[in-house]
């Protein structure tokens, strides 16, 4: 009955094939020639850019491990005032991406700054200048994509530590282990594939990050990558770049699961699962809980929000000169064509593969949705590659019209690269939410006289919409906040919040981007809001 | 061309690229017979039942039903056009649709040649599931779960109904009632049904017909009580556990002699030559409790089954028969005592090996 050549298996195949496209042109053009660029750089700065990729990646996974698992054990095993209230906020660092946090981190602590300005008021005219501390560089890179990243690694682990079994912690109790041991011997190591699976996405972000690298004027790898198209137009050199950039995840994961050996971090019970009681805290320890907690929320969320707001407020006019209804729009627009696109065909993708059980289409949108492991800058890049040599051959030697105007510096070439870029998120959402839903219970449809589509549309479809509105609301985020792609290959004088807010960045007019950046942390934090629910996971189906 | 409502002939199933059962053939004579295959876990009895619904191929052999082909080497009727309903063994409620919505959606289905419509409400009142009716599938019990599922299965009335195990997660004390119940509708709507199970006493009740599946065939399909009484080989007998066999020979038309046990008379049901040394089925009801007999052998077990005792005694061929004792029997044994058993012992129908 599963015939493999329906049209389930054949839209499949053309949309994982579509998506996998511009990946293949990383891959390939990593053989070809390079300019002289790269022996130019080979003998300069390479070395810089990796080290500095490396530094970068270090600080920023030590740090989001600590503040993320610290938090998430804190309102996962301890009750204190406010840990319900801490439980989703500290999810709300999500809407600052590490751009505007870069900026609001400069704009604090720079001379004559906001801190300055405080300091000022509170004890008067003096040169507070060379006291105020300065958060630029490396650091301030490295502190900007912790508090803005966090909370990857703190929603996977506190899922994981959510779902732990009070047996778990009980068993730690009766082997006579203090609190401190259990943490370290029991809580943490069987959470650790969420920590790991938080940290590897921390991993892929910072390393793909351009806003707040090349706003600190730090040289790393992606910006490399971006000098190299941008200025010497070496693609192959480009992408020999985003290998070494592959390389490092790759080489994050292999480093994980050789020491995780064959170690299980769960285990097939049945009705085994016992919900944990929260250890309720006394005064003193309450008192450093919520403390830790605000601190983490107010870094992260509270502090670049009130910077934002300082800015809008004081410098009124930025507030009116900007077109914020024509932003808001641009910014919505992409949102809604991005997000349903991508449902519509990551869904047609999954049922495919479903009922075609074909492993040569497993394969293919295994493939498809590694676009989100390789950065932004290098997808736009290929994907201007790949339509500039498809034009320059095929379109040509059957004398059609070009095709350049339409897919480079377009909206539909634009949303193409979101769809490439977010495929995996929206595949692996409904991915994760078809794991859910036993295969027999599609044959209980088919059994009840349900058609293939009939059984998509009744069954599929209305069991999976919180996923889908959860999936909508993950994408809308991403693409909100997307600065790179949006930036290489938006249409001309098409510009969102978050293109406007780093060209003001780049003009040094800080107090320009505080606009379109707080209005890009509402909208985000909208989104977060919308989705809570679903991201932390209590009441998941 | 056969007159068979429903026909597997020469059918091997297969499931993830494994032969599970070889060279199948048996029919269905009439609507709203009722078949019960039987064998042990993971023999391939749900094979069979998913490559009747469509789900899985066949390669070789077909299945026809009302004259038909719907699977075949070159056929392969899609599950949902051959109106064929499978009540899975696992919950496959829909899991975001309440217990009656999952119910109404199996009358969904455009059937509509049945003279006799299915009342929903009877049946959801007969198989006990009309306070759930709200809830939703996650709020129920694994027995209830069956029930429903059942329910929805009956509810589309198909041609054929095929039930995986449709009452092991029930409790016992309401299986029986269930059971009688399900009986009657099935024959009520004449509903043409292939029940799975591992349990015996389900299967020679509902069935008309037992299918025996063991070491990937169908060993023997026949009614109920042939396949009690008649078995049709030793793996047969050894399955259903209903008794041992003995070494005796052939000493005359009706009768056999085992050294321990002495003469055996019956009826034979197939025709051995005197001298023939063969292997009696020697089941628990064949032998008598006599406590004044000659024959005296030694308790090693005593079983109490509710309604009987099932005593195990040793002969001095170091042989373990089981024998049946009404459990009103005022002489209980012990075990290391004797018991009697009464000659000469005389058995209905001799199956011999």
């Amino acid at each position: 009955m599963f015939k493999k050549f329906n049209i389930w298996y054949t839209s499949s195949f053309i949309i994982s094939f579509i998506v996998a496209i511009p990946i293949l042109t990383v891959f390939t053009s990593f053989f070809e020639d390079t300019s002289n660029y790269f022996e130019i750089l080979k003998q300069t700065f390479l070395a810089e850019y990796i080290f500095n990729s490396f530094i970068l990646l270090i600080g920023v996974l030590l740090l989001t491990f600590i503040i993320g698992t610290g938090c998430a054990y804190l309102v996962s095993f301890y009750q204190f005032p406010g840990v319900n209230f801490f439980k989703w906020a500290l999810i709300l660092s999500f809407a600052v991406p590490p751009y505007i946090y870069a900026y609001s981190l400069t704009a604090f602590f720079e001379n004559y700054g906001t801190a300055f300005t405080i300091l000022k008021h509170l004890f008067g005219e003096a040169n507070y200048n060379s006291s105020i501390p300065k958060f630029d560089g490396m650091f301030g890179a490295i502190l900007s994509l912790s508090f803005s990243l966090f909370s990857y690694v703190y929603i996977l682990t506190r899922a994981s530590f959510y779902y732990q079994s009070q047996s778990l912690i009980d068993l730690g109790k009766n082997l006579g282990f203090s609190k401190t041991k259990s943490f370290f011997s029991i809580i943490l190591p069987s959470a650790r594939p969420a920590i790991v699976a938080g940290l590897s996405l921390v991993a892929m972000e910072t390393l793909s990050d351009f806003g707040a690298v090349s706003f600190f004027g730090i040289n790393t790898l992606t910006t490399g990558i971006y000098n190299a198209w941008t200025g010497f137009d070496d693609l192959a050199f480009a992408n020999q770049l985003s290998f070494y950039l592959l390389i490092f995840i790759l080489a994050i994961f292999i480093l994980e699961n050789y020491s995780r050996k064959k170690a299980r971090y769960h285990s097939q019970t049945k009705g085994g699962f016992k919900q944990k009681e929260k250890t309720k805290l006394n005064k003193s320890n309450s008192f450093w809980a919520f403390a830790a907690c605000f601190v983490v929320l107010f870094f992260s969320f509270i502090f670049p929000l009130s910077q934002m707001l300082y800015w809008t407020i004081i410098f009124p006019k930025n507030f009116f000169d900007l077109k914020i209804f024509d932003l808001f729009t641009n910014t919505i627009y992409l949102v809604l064509l991005s997000s349903s696109a991508l449902i519509i065909f990551s869904f047609i993708t999954n049922y495919g593969n479903r009922v075609s059980r074909s492993k040569l289409l497993n394969i293919l949108t295994t493939f498809s949705i590694s676009g989100y492991a390789i950065p932004g800058v290098i997808l736009a890049v290929a994907f201007i590659t790949f339509i500039a040599w498809f034009d320059n051959t095929v379109i040509s030697f059957f004398e059609l019209k070009s095709i350049k105007k339409l897919f480079i510096g377009s909206i539909l070439g634009l949303v193409l690269v979101y769809f490439i870029r977010f495929y995996s998120l929206a595949c692996n959402g409904i991915k994760s939410g078809y794991e859910k839903i036993n295969r027999s219970i599609d044959e209980s449809a088919y059994l009840i006289g349900y058609s293939k589509l009939k059984t998509f549309l009744n069954i599929h479809v209305s069991y999976l919409r919180n996923s889908i509105l959860l999936i909508g609301m993950l994408i809308s985020l991403e693409v909100v906040r997307e600065l790179p792609i949006t930036l290489i290959l938006r249409p001309f004088n098409f510009e969102t919040f978050a293109t406007t807010a780093y060209i003001y960045a780049s003009q040094d007019l800080l107090e320009a981007a505080a606009v379109p950046s707080l209005c890009l942390i509402m909208i985000a934090s909208f989104f977060i809001l919308l989705t809570s629910k679903y991201i932390l996971r209590d009441n998941s189906e | 061309m056969n007159n068979n409502f429903f026909e597997v002939k020469n059918v091997s199933f297969k499931a993830g690229g494994q032969n599970k059962v070889n060279n199948v053939s048996f029919s269905i004579e009439n609507e709203g017979d009722i078949v019960c295959l039987l064998g042990p876990s993971g023999i391939g009895k749900t094979t069979i039942l998913r490559s009747i619904a469509g789900l899985e191929k066949i390669e070789t052999g077909s299945i026809q039903l009302k004259g038909k082909t719907l699977s075949s080497n070159k056929t392969n009727i899609e599950p949902e056009d051959r109106n064929i309903s499978l009540s899975f063994q696992e919950n496959c409620l829909f899991p975001h649709y309440t217990v009656e919505k999952n119910i109404y959606l199996g009358a969904e289905r455009k059937n509509s040649n049945k003279k006799k419509k299915i009342n929903i409400k009877k049946t959801i009142k007969l198989l006990n599931i009309g306070k759930i009716l709200d809830h939703y599938p996650h709020q129920i019990s694994a027995g209830e779960a069956q029930r429903v599922s059942l329910a929805r299965s009956l509810a589309s009335q198909p041609d054929l109904l095929l039930l995986d195990e449709p009452l092991s997660n029930v409790d016992q004390s309401f299986k029986e009632e269930i059971q009688v119940q399900l009986k009657q509708i099935l024959k009520d709507l004449k509903i043409t049904t292939i029940i799975v199970t591992h349990d015996s006493y389900e299967a020679f009740y509902l069935g008309n017909k037992c299918g025996i599946i063991l070491n990937k065939q169908l060993k023997q399909f026949d009614d109920p009580y042939n396949v009690y009484h008649f078995p049709n080989s030793v793996e047969v007998v050894n399955f259903l556990n209903r008794g041992i066999l003995i070494p005796a020979k052939v000493t005359g038309e009706n009768s056999l002699e085992n050294k321990d046990l002495g003469t055996i008379k019956g009826n034979f049901i197939k025709y051995y030559p005197k001298g023939t040394n063969v292997k009696l089925l020697l089941q628990p009801e064949d032998l008598e409790h006599d406590d004044k007999s000659n024959l005296k052998l030694e308790v090693v077990d005593r079983k109490f089954r509710g309604t009987n005792f099932i005593y195990t005694l040793k002969t001095n061929s170091n042989l373990l028969i089981p024998v049946f004792v009404h459990s009103h029997h005022m002489h209980q044994h012990e075990v290391d005592e004797k018991f009697g058993i009464k000659r000469p012992i005389n058995i209905d129908h001799i199956v011999c090996f």
